[in-house]
């Protein structure tokens, strides 16, 4: 049984080699829950910086009209630097979407999965790319 | 399961001839550079960028190099991934998963060295001895050390001490990990310093020849203590807690590290790291790293604990979903499962 496991585990790494998820420093699954998807499209209001993964915080509006603000969980500032992305690549106001999942315990907290801006571009792409095997700084 | 061991399993290695680790040598009438007080010059910034798995998947044997096939597999598999991280465009269709996205990491180069354990020759870290397996089945009354998928969240010791910020070891330090590869040395007369950005670790080693602190004091990194053999640095370093370890087992007070530091071509630094802990492997290992020089590496600040929400997310998460009468298992495969349901096989 477990060695099945192993070769549908290794068929699904070679089919999804392209898109494979990547680990964090620590699990996703403890923080977040994987019964509560969301998509959250809002205007941002911040970003902070920190260790060990940056958070971006946006205002997403209600079906009711109220607003609530979201923080989002990214990468880590290091990496995010060196793939390019500065302070001034995501400027207050802007739109983006999130897909992701809530964290357990209710907050209005959630994992950027995906995160894009509304024309479906990636933020945290472009720029050098230090993990391109044919070029890059390395 | 790590990205390294995920590499490893993907490889399909083919027959090939055998070839013995070859010591690491000096470039062909290469001279290693001495500092302005005439020691030899190691500093510089060393990313650990090479990637090469831990240990070497069993079929590839005593085979310590890969074959110009199987490392071609490796690098096509590199240029799939990279090409995938460095899409423009988040596709709509594509479910998310509760995973971050590829580019958040640094998948490093694919490198034909079969292994970073390269002795034994089999290139797997020897088996734990009975007192290091008890050891480790100890930890946690009896539930073995803390992890990056805990089988519960009662307490921040269910997480492994990476998880939680405090250290990956002084083993796992050195080594290539998700991201955040840098490693610096910088040397003054009578000390070298090394310092590695994952998780913000720094060791000051003294080169004097001063003893070692005394055995009552244990730390995370231990005590190093350096000198040189030729243009090879030699760092001996003992009073290792027995907090972390590698490969399962956990260093007891037994253990004696010693790593050995060789710039054998201007951008080229041999690493070798002997662990002897008689009390807990069965044998000594050896793991042999291959460091490239790239001086536009910046090295920034991994303040690890300043926003590590996911201690008290996951503790106050765990808290809620009990109150739903849901047990909480953090587990790539079974996320979440009723309290009193067993975990699906």
């Amino acid at each position: 049984m477990k060695k099945t496991l192993w070769a549908v585990s290794i068929c699904a790494g070679l089919l999804l080699a392209a898109s494979a998820p990547a680990w964090a420093h620590h699990a996703f699954q403890a923080e977040f829950d994987q019964r509560k998807p969301v998509k959250l499209e809002g205007k941002v209001t911040d970003m902070e910086w920190i260790n060990p993964h940056a958070w971006i915080h946006i205002d997403v509006k209600n079906p009711d009209g109220t607003v609530t603000n979201w923080m989002v969980e990214c990468g880590s500032p290091n990496i995010m630097l060196r793939r390019g992305f500065t302070k001034r690549s995501l400027e207050v106001g802007s739109d983006i979407v999130v897909q992701g999942y809530q964290a357990k315990n209710g907050t209005m907290r959630a994992n950027g999965s995906s995160v894009t801006f509304s024309d479906g571009k990636k933020l945290f792409v472009g720029g050098s790319n230090p993990d391109d095997p044919n070029g890059g700084k390395q | 399961m790590s990205r390294f061991l995920a590499l490893a399993l993907i490889a399909i290695p083919l027959a090939a001839q055998t070839a013995k680790p070859a010591a690491a040598k000096s470039a062909k009438g290469y001279t290693a550079p001495k500092t302005a007080w005439g020691d030899p010059d190691l500093q510089g910034q060393w990313p650990a960028t090479a990637n090469i798995p831990m240990q070497r998947p069993a079929n590839l044997g005593e085979r310590s190099t890969l074959t110009p096939e199987e490392l071609k597999q490796r690098q096509s598999q590199a240029a799939q991934a990279a090409e995938g991280d460095g899409e423009e465009f988040a596709s709509s269709e594509t479910a998310v998963s509760i995973n971050p996205p590829g580019y958040w990491v640094e998948r490093g180069k694919p490198h034909a060295q079969a292994s970073l354990v390269v002795d034994p020759p089999n290139g797997r870290i020897p088996p734990l001895t009975p007192e290091g397996q008890a050891y480790a089945k100890s930890l946690r009354n009896g539930l073995g050390p803390g992890s990056h998928f805990p089988e519960k969240v009662d307490t921040y010791e269910d997480f492994d001490f990476y998880s939680r910020c405090i250290t990956r070891g002084l083993v796992s330090s050195m080594l290539p990990t998700l991201y955040n590869f840098g490693n610096e040395i910088v040397q003054a007369p009578g000390v070298v310093v090394i310092r590695n950005e994952m998780i913000h670790e720094t060791r000051v080693i003294p080169l004097d020849g001063r003893p070692h602190v005394g055995k009552a004091l244990k730390t995370y990194i231990g005590d190093s203590r350096g000198h040189w053999e030729g243009d090879t640095l030699v760092v001996e370093t003992t009073n290792l807690n027995n907090k972390t370890g590698t490969g399962g087992g956990f260093f007891s007070d037994a253990a004696v590290l010693t790593e050995k530091f060789r710039r054998i071509a201007k951008d080229e630094l041999s690493y070798d790291l002997t662990v002897n802990d008689p009390k807990t492997w069965t044998k000594p290992f050896t793991i042999h790293m291959p460091y490239k020089e790239d001086p536009n590496y910046k090295i920034y600040e991994y303040a690890c604990h300043e926003g590590n929400y996911m201690m008290i997310d996951s503790l106050t998460g765990a808290r809620a979903l009990e109150k739903e009468g849901v047990q909480v298992k953090v587990d790539n495969n079974n996320f979440v499962r009723k309290a009193g349901e067993a975990p699906k096989k």
